[in-house]
């Protein structure tokens, strides 16, 4: 099994300046580009995009040309590219950010251009102060160049970018939270119907937000053609996706990889195996809101219908090991007090609920369990996600309250004496 | 009108109309479901997720807020099933965890939906063991509202009140997550002519009132439809008493009136009924000052009127009599003229600076604040709407809101300058309220306008003021466009009196009428002209020089000072009978309150004197005179009867009509120095005598453009000496940069401006320290 | 005090940058922050002013995103990661030995403010883990020890610009990738140091 690289490849070759102009452009950057202004078709770059078929890399996994298509006819329209980046496991966008900026660049250009949009933004966590620097800089220099600003390379198409700083909500990751978030606002999820980003966005306009790996495969896409994109990987998961490896590995890292390989393989070939020659006891295919695959279930492949069939999704790329000594209620606590700190707290069962269960971990994770917690902690969960089924149904507004709820039930389906184990084996006398 | 769709509840079908929430479409066939975030007045946030139910969709059954979800034809909607009860109860459960079990000292306790639904939905014992949100129990956001977060379930209810409908954004959302909390600024109260509202729509006791904190019990309320009084919306109120007390005044949801909501004048200014200061006893005053019967007083009243034949008898009214009263006033006065040798010098004056003609000849142009709803411009040249007709202004507000273009004539109105298309001041009106320029000639103008409908708000933005350019812009708007307009007197029953009396003068016509050569008997009702008025001065003097002055009023001011007999008159809650409002839709007051000591409503004592002219003539009751008035009505179809307007379906009142005469001139000065203008919130009677508001009508204040204040007088400090020949007042200075130059506003309803000349220039000086700023 | 000439400058062309005002909202706060270490009262004002929304509209924004401070920071914020990759990883390690030798909890800002110590969540560094930021400048595959003698380094030599190959080089151990070989650049204050604007001011449509 090898790396196949599309997106990295750059930084590769380059460890210490593909971040730069003059190389970017000195190995075929901006070549898709000039291609498309000079075509000076639209039509065409969407269809190369239809073609790949690629699907978005933000974790939805939603296919990218049809949402272009989406896009509601307005003079004002935007491009958000989402780089916030902050789902525990996930460092794939970090990479593209700070190593290859231009290509980023380069695909929003392109992307704007087949979708006839004058300005675009960067949405970046507040956190990645580094690559947010580097994508500024690179924004600066693409303007300098004449990439960016007032007709384009000498067409009459022209395009404005902002660099816009989050500042520590992963919310804000969620499309309409972050358009929100832009707008100046609290970064609450809006309701969906109305706020379909694609007709109701960006101050209230038609907007496309898509993923910094997603829009960084279009230059690729372009150069290569939709169809040479297509033959990666395996139909419904097509192209490479870089994939973010970390836990319990001797070589962990980010590896750029057709999908359709097993998780199995994966780790071994690239994570180098387990540290100190352990084994599997747990892991996490897509990030923290994945519900976990067991150390048994190693031969699933990494494509998104796969993982979803096996009840648990590719998310956003992330794979967490976690090897046989690993106290999964504490793995379990850490995950749900993630999605407590970052509700948004708009909605009840979300705010109230992941808080809950939280404690109720803690409680557990410190010796004060009490029997009856495994009944609540699932009533809990069957609250705030009916039915406790994959996908997740939700009495929420939008996916994290059910994220909070996949390590419970991740837990409690396959390592339930772990839990049981802190419980006081007795019912203590009423004190 | 839509073609209505069907749906499918729980079985039943429904019919409802398309583009409505499954929410809404169930409450109006009968489905309640629970919630707590939505409110039909507001957008909906889908927050509290009270309202789930389940839908089918192509993709199975799917578990959605009601609140959110439109309908579509055959939709199938289950709101019982298992799925949905358990969603319920979760959410229940949820908002329980971290709210205080102290019902037993909550003020919402039994009128609490959290209370209600957690009996009716809720889970029996608390399964969680951990420990509840702590905030600090309750915390004053402003002078009027308290702020309880553990109560709080963040509906959000407030916060999207301020920002949607009041639009003064001063609460919000702090912190995130299982942290987030309401709250204000630090330094910025909640200060909001509209913040009561939140109090009622809260659907927890987080937010109360100090004026009914602890107050009493929702089951010990006796409660009562009525209409507002403080101003001419004649927004529909709820009275609630207890132990013959009023202790609370909530808005009713009126769609043609107020929607709902209240502003904090209408819904806090009712403690001075049960002031310990009102009069219950008639008093004449000689040399000295002593309760008199009822009897005596009408005795001597009448002696003053019938022993001399050529008195001259003036009558200056004010604005907040029923419609019976005013039908009653008006029968005692033209039986009077009849008896009297002088019919001319017996004039019935109206209180109020801001009458003028008017635009009532042509009924079809008369419009109804519904047509604000429907128009595509709305004109506005008034005093201020925000302070004057405060819950119009949030109409207004919705309109803008839904694409309506509204257009501002005038230096008023600056409060709602950023809603405004086109805010057409300095450039276009001089400081004297004449154009600057032809109306056909105004930039921007026409276009609006043109075969557009309009709806044009009209009436004096200040007591001293040209009509003639707002009767010039009535003309042209005529022409051009298809016009509605709305007078905007803002007092009280103005219109029911302007329907009910015969003929009205004002106050100017008081003064210039008034004839020292003769005997004059003067009767002021209701009405202290001698304060905040600009002919308060002049008044004063005509009431000093007259031979007998009879008041009828609840409290001891100004004007009845100046009086040889008070008599203890009553207030809405204490007497039954209609009002009629700016669209002249008539509307019922009730009564709910026993009346105190031995005062009468105004209409009784109007009933003995016409007993004395005529023994024949007597009013019974107020249904007889109500009934009387209903009889001079054209149309017999839709009568304001007490019958009528008392069936729930005519809350909303009878639009009907009678000729109105105003007999009044022009009070017509040029060189304005002075700009006054009439408050929300100032020092009348029953203000200072309602305690929880008393302080907000206390700050005196000026106002003018950056340019005034740093250009012509050279001050840095916002605490001013305003000084006029012997006049000497100390302000404070607020910059208001849409006024124009050398223009100064003065609130007229507070104490100390009314002795000022508005065409002279006053001299401002820095006052030495803020501590000598009086607040009375 | 009320902000400088200067700073109303800069935040008036960042303004102009966005269609509508209050979408530099977060660059204006980070601004404030910059200037005061947290998000103070009179900047809400001015900031309020300077978008045309109220005060309290502001800190509810403000409020809502844990990276602007409510109270002032030291020169060097401490974000140690406890999610799940650096939870697995040990990362309660690292908290209680940083814990230790700053004498701070979480939140806490020393008296001399030189630190302030947070416990954050995921900071996308989980190939590393442990990871820390310090000033929102990332160090990777840290140990107790190693946060130890990163934290005794700053409180001696009291870098003003935290540079994160600099102290990676000297203090972390694996990382997520290879990132940022040569870059010198870093971070003056608790806030990512990042122009909004820059050279291409006069190129923008
Ligand atoms: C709670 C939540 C967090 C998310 N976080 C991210 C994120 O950090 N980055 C991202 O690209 N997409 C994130 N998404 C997905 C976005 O909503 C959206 O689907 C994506 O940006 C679309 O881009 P794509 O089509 O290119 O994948 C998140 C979604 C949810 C519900
Ligand atoms: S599920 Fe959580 S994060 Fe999503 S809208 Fe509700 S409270 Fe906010
Ligand atoms: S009433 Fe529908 S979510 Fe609150």
């Amino acid at each position: 099994m090898k790396e196949t690289l599309l997106l990295t490849k750059h930084m590769r070759e380059f460890p210490e300046n593909s971040h730069k102009i003059e190389i970017y452009e000195n190995n075929n950057g901006y070549d898709a580009l000039k291609k498309v202004l000079k075509e000076g078709n639209p039509e065409n770059v969407i269809n190369e995009i239809k073609d790949s078929n690629i699907r978005g890399r933000g974790g939805a996994g939603f296919p990218t040309g049809v949402k272009w298509g989406f896009l509601a006819e307005d003079e004002d329209r935007y491009l958000v590219i989402n780089g916030d980046e902050s789902e525990p496991g996930t460092f794939k966008d970090r990479i593209l950010l700070e190593r290859d900026p231009h290509q980023l660049i380069e695909g929003i250009i392109i992307t704007c251009f087949a979708s006839n949009i004058k300005k675009a933004f960067i949405y970046i966590r507040g956190e990645y102060a580094k690559p947010a620097r580097r994508v500024q800089d690179a924004v600066e220099q693409a303007y300098e160049k004449g990439y960016l600003g007032k007709n384009i390379l000498g067409t009459n198409f022209s395009l404005d970018v902002v660099v816009h700083l989050g500042a520590g909500a992963y919310i804000c990751g969620e499309e309409t939270a972050l358009l929100n978030s832009l707008e100046g606002k609290r970064g609450e999820p809006r309701l969906k119907p109305p706020y379909f980003p694609a007709v109701m966005g960006l101050y209230n306009k038609p907007t496309l937000v898509n993923n910094v790996e997603t829009i960084s495969s279009v230059p690729w896409i372009i150069n290569n053609s939709g169809k040479e994109y297509s033959k990666l990987g395996v139909e419904g998961s097509t192209g490479t996706r870089i994939f973010s490896l970390s836990g319990h590995i001797n070589n962990p890292g980010n590896f750029e990889i057709e999908m359709g390989k097993s998780f199995g393989e994966f780790i071994d070939t690239f994570g180098n195996g387990i540290k100190n020659d352990k084994s599997v006891k747990a892991y996490i295919p897509g990030g923290a809101s994945a519900p976990w695959f067991t150390g048994d279930q190693l031969d699933i492949k990494m494509t998104i219908d796969d993982v979803a069939n096996a009840g648990s999704m590719l998310g956003s790329g992330a794979v967490v090991v976690m090897d046989e000594d690993t106290n999964l209620v504490y793995a379990a606590k850490s995950i749900v007090s993630f999605f407590a700190h970052e509700s948004c707290g708009q909605c009840t069962p979300c705010r109230e609920g992941t808080t809950w269960l939280e404690m109720i971990l803690e409680r557990i994770a410190s010796g004060r369990g009490r029997l009856s917690d495994v009944s609540l902690l699932i009533d809990i969960c069957d609250n705030i996600s009916p039915g406790l089924s994959w996908p997740p149904k939700m009495t929420t507004i939008c996916p994290l309250g059910p994220s909070a709820v996949s390590p419970i039930t991740s837990l409690l389906d396959n390592f339930s004496d772990e839990i049981m184990n802190m419980l006081p084996t007795k019912i203590p006398i009423a004190q | 009108m839509t073609d209505k769709i069907t749906i499918n509840v729980n079985g039943s079908e429904i019919s409802t109309e398309p583009d409505q929430l499954i929410i809404e479409a169930c409450e109006d066939s009968g489905i309640h479901i629970p919630r707590f975030c939505w409110h039909k007045r507001m957008d909906p946030v889908g927050m509290c997720r009270m309202c789930l139910v389940e839908i089918d969709t192509p993709r199975g059954k799917a578990l959605v807020p009601s609140c959110t979800t439109k309908v579509s034809e055959d939709l199938i909607v289950d709101t019982e099933s298992e799925v949905v009860k358990k969603a319920q109860e979760g959410v229940l459960e949820f908002l329980l965890i971290n709210h205080p079990l102290d019902c037993p000292v909550c003020d919402k306790a039994g009128e609490c939906p959290l209370q209600d639904q957690t009996m009716a939905y809720g889970p029996g014992e608390s399964r969680f063991v951990e420990d509840k949100r702590h905030f600090e129990k309750p915390i004053p956001i402003s002078e009027i509202i308290l702020l309880d977060r553990e109560r709080c379930i963040l509906c959000a209810r407030c916060t999207r009140f301020s920002d949607e409908i009041s639009g003064d954004p001063l609460i919000e959302f702090i912190q995130r997550g299982n942290k987030t909390q309401v709250n204000t600024f630090p330094d910025e109260p909640f200060r909001s002519y509209f913040s009561g509202n939140t109090v009622q729509i809260c659907p927890v006791g987080a937010l109360t009132s100090t004026s009914y904190r602890f107050k009493a019990r929702p089951w010990d309320l006796k409660k009562v439809s009525s209409t507002c009084n403080c101003c001419s919306v004649g927004c529909s109120v709820e009275l609630n008493v207890s132990q013959n007390k009023m202790l609370r005044i909530l808005g009713e949801d009126n769609d043609f009136t107020n929607q709902g909501w209240l502003s904090d004048k209408g819904r806090y200014n009712f403690e001075y009924l049960h002031s310990d200061k009102r009069i219950t006893l008639p008093l004449l005053i000689d040399s000295s000052t002593q309760e008199v019967s009822i009897n005596e007083s009408m005795d001597l009243i009448s002696n003053e009127i019938f022993s001399h034949k050529k008195s001259s008898v003036s009558f200056i009214v004010g604005p907040n009599s029923t419609n019976e009263e005013y039908f009653a006033l008006n029968n005692f006065v033209n039986d009077l003229k009849e008896k009297n040798d002088n019919s001319e010098n017996i004039n019935i004056y109206f209180s109020d600076d801001y009458l003028y003609k008017g635009f009532f000849e042509n009924q079809e142009k008369l419009g109804e604040i519904k047509d604000l709803d429907l128009a595509d411009t709305i004109i506005l040249w008034s005093q201020d709407i925000k302070d004057n007709l405060p819950t119009l202004y949030l109409r207004i507000k919705q309109a803008v809101k839904n694409g309506k273009k509204l257009l501002i004539f005038g230096h008023t109105n600056t409060a709602i300058k950023e809603l405004t298309e086109h805010y057409f001041g300095e450039e276009i009106i001089n400081k004297n309220f004449e154009f600057n320029v032809e109306i056909s000639e105004i930039p921007d103008l026409e276009e609006f306008i043109l075969d557009k409908n309009v709806v044009a708000i009209l009436g004096k933005s200040s007591p001293i003021q040209d009509v003639e350019p707002i009767t010039e812009l009535f003309q042209y708007l005529n022409e051009k466009s298809n016009l509605k307009v709305l007078n905007a007197f803002s007092k009280g029953n103005t219109f029911g009196a302007l329907q009910n009396i015969d003929c009205v003068k004002g106050l100017n016509e008081f003064v210039n009428e008034f004839d020292e050569s003769k005997r004059n008997l003067v009767f002021t009702i209701g009405a202290n002209p001698v304060n905040n008025s600009v002919l308060s001065k002049k008044i004063k003097d005509r009431l000093i020089m007259s031979d007998f002055v009879v008041a009828l009023d609840m409290f001891l001011n100004e004007t009845t000072e100046l009086a040889n007999i008070i008599l203890p008159t009553t207030s809405y809650g204490e007497k039954e009978g209609t009002v009629t409002n700016l669209e002249m839709r008539i509307l019922k007051q009730n009564k709910i309150l026993p009346v105190p000591g031995s005062a009468l409503s105004d209409w009784e004592y109007w009933s003995m004197l016409l007993n004395k002219i005529d023994n024949e003539k007597l009013f019974e009751s107020e249904i007889e005179l109500n009934s009387l008035m209903c009889d001079e009505y054209i149309d017999k179809e839709i009568l304001p009867s007490f019958e009528n307007l008392n069936k729930p379906q005519n809350l909303d009142g009878i639009l009907n009509f009678k000729p109105i005469n105003i007999e009044i001139e022009n009070i017509n000065l040029i060189n304005l120095e002075m700009l006054f203008v009439h408050r929300l919130y100032g020092d009348s009677s029953s203000q200072i005598n309602s305690p929880s508001i008393s302080m907000l009508g206390s700050e005196r204040f000026i106002e003018m453009n950056y340019a005034t204040y740093f250009g012509s007088y050279m001050l840095n400090n916002d605490v001013v000496t305003l000084t006029q020949d012997d006049v000497s007042i100390q302000v404070n200075v607020y910059i208001n940069d849409s006024l124009p130059d050398n223009l100064i506003i003065i609130p007229i309803n507070r104490r100390g401006f009314q002795n000022l000349d508005p065409q002279k220039k006053v001299e401002l000086e820095v006052a030495n320290s803020r501590e000598q700023l009086s607040v009375s | 005090m009320s902000w400088e000439k200067e700073l109303i400058e800069k935040a008036n062309e960042i303004i102009d940058l966005y269609p509508e005002k209050r979408s530099a909202l977060a660059p204006l706060l980070y601004l404030a922050q910059e200037r005061d270490g947290y998000i103070s009262d009179e900047s809400i004002v001015e900031i309020s002013n300077l978008v045309g929304i109220t005060e309290v509209q502001v800190k509810s924004v403000a409020s809502f995103y844990s990276m602007y401070k409510e109270e002032q920071t030291g020169k060097y914020l401490l974000s140690v990661c406890k999610s799940i990759s650096c939870e697995i990883n040990d990362s309660r390690s690292v908290i209680d030995s940083v814990k230790e030798f700053t004498g701070l909890e979480n939140y806490e800002t020393d008296v001399d403010k030189v630190f302030t110590f947070e416990e954050v969540e995921c900071i996308g560094a989980c190939g590393g883990a442990p990871a820390v930021q310090i000033n929102y400048e990332t160090v990777e595959g840290l140990t107790p020890q190693k946060s130890i003698e990163l934290c005794e380094w700053l409180k001696e030599e009291k870098p003003e610009v935290v540079v994160a190959e600099e102290l990676q080089n000297m203090f972390g151990g694996v990382k997520s990738f290879d990132w940022a070989i040569n870059d010198n650049t870093g971070s003056s204050y608790s806030v990512p140091g990042f122009q909004n604007i820059g050279t291409a001011k006069e190129k923008r449509i």
